[in-house]
Order: C-alpha cells, then structure tokens, then sequence
C-alpha cells in the first residue's frame, strides 16, 4: 500500500487527477497544505471512488479555519497520525 | 523506523519546510529515527546561515540544525541547485573566488548521489515540495 500525499487544492489545480490515477486499489490518499479544501463536502466529489481511504491533516484543518467542516466520508488524522500513516505504507508519493 | 525527509520548498515562501518540520517533530515522538533532511531546488535555502527573521517567528534554519545537536541528523543540501542560488560553503567560496560563505556545518553540500542512496538505505523518504 502507497500513501499519496497531495498538498494542492481541486479548485487551484488539476494535479489531483494524476494523484487518483496514479492510485492502486489498496493506497490511500492523505491530504495537507491547501490540499485540506479537498475535504470539504462541496469538493469532496472529486475524490469518489477512494471512499474509507482519503484522509486530511488536522494541523491544516485547522490553519485554514476548516476544522470540523469537512465530509463525514474523509478520516481526519493529525500530524501523529501523518506518521502513522507513512509507517502503514509501504512507500509514500507526494503530489505537488 | 529509518526516515529521511526530502525538502523542496524554500522558507517562507511555501509552506513545504514548515510542514517538514513539524512531520519531523512527529516521528520522533513516535520513536523513530531521522536520518537525514535533503534539501533541493528552492529547499537549499533553508541552509542559509545568514537567515535572520523577525523574533517572534519561527526560525526554520535554527529548528534544521537543532534535529542535527538533538538527533544526530544530517542536514544535506544538493550542490548543484545550492550553488547557482549562492549558497556556497567556506571551500566552495574559495573556489569561486567569493568573499563570504553562506553555507557552514553541519548543513554540508552534496550531490544527488546520496539522495539516491538515501531512498534505498532508509525505510521512509517522505517529500515536502512547494
């Protein structure tokens, strides 16, 4: 299992596409940075698919003044949790 | 576990180093050991010794260099992006006939060899780009 990192939001970049395409079966996708604004609910659609396996950085949750606006389907994980995570996975893949 | 952090992102300017920085802090807590930090492209600033910000902000080079007293971690710096942005140690200095040096201990200048190394000797590369 791979944990994709991504730290781009969907609504200022397309690179999100490639994180979900680059996705095997089993990976999991954590998201950080401005990624975060990916867990809000009217964004979440474009992580459909990864249902149980998107998660978001609570650190940044609540930089960006989004702590406890996000989908009820998104795990949200803080940076221990980040760590944990990286030791689950075989490997990690940024996206940027 | 072994980890080493890939930093690709300048201080101040994104938020890779902090981000970075506080994964770092993280992994320790967890017991696990932090090889190196590789600094690359824009990353190489958070080498510059001559960094001086505000007080009452947080000092990215100070926070490098405490893992390296605390932790024994390495601080690398990729030569080839450092030394076309001015970041040059005392011996590189010297070679290129400059007065000052922007680069000193324990960050040292180094090539994308060991990085290379690097993702194959430790159990976790995990990178931070702008």
């Amino acid at each position: 299992m791979i944990l994709h990192i991504l730290n781009r939001s969907p609504s200022s970049s397309l690179v999100y596409r490639e994180a979900l395409a680059g996705m095997g079966p089993e990976d999991r996708l954590l998201l950080v940075e401005d990624g975060v604004q990916g867990a809000l609910p009217s964004q979440v659609r474009h992580f459909e698919g990864i249902g149980g396996r998107l998660f978001a950085l609570r650190e940044d949750l609540v930089a960006h003044g989004l702590e406890g606006h996000c989908d009820a389907s998104v795990q949200v994980v803080d940076v221990d949790g980040f760590v944990a995570l990286t030791e689950e996975a075989d490997k990690t893949v940024s996206w940027f | 576990m072994r980890y080493a952090l890939l930093v690709q992102g300048a201080p101040y300017s994104s938020q890779a180093s902090h981000s970075a920085v506080r994964f770092a802090a993280a992994l320790l807590s967890r017991g696990h050991h932090l090889e190196c930090v590789f600094f690359y492209h824009d990353g190489v600033y958070n080498a510059s010794r001559l960094a001086a910000p505000p007080q009452d902000e947080p000092h990215l080079v100070d926070a490098w260099v405490k893992l390296n007293e605390e932790h024994g971690t390495q601080l690398q710096v990729c030569i080839a992006a450092a030394l076309r942005r001015g970041l040059l140690d005392e011996r590189e200095a010297s070679r290129h006939g400059k007065s000052g040096h922007s680069v000193e201990p324990p960050f040292e200048l180094t090539g994308l060899g060991q990085l290379v190394d690097l993702g194959l000797g430790v159990d976790r590369l995990v990178t931070f780009a702008p």
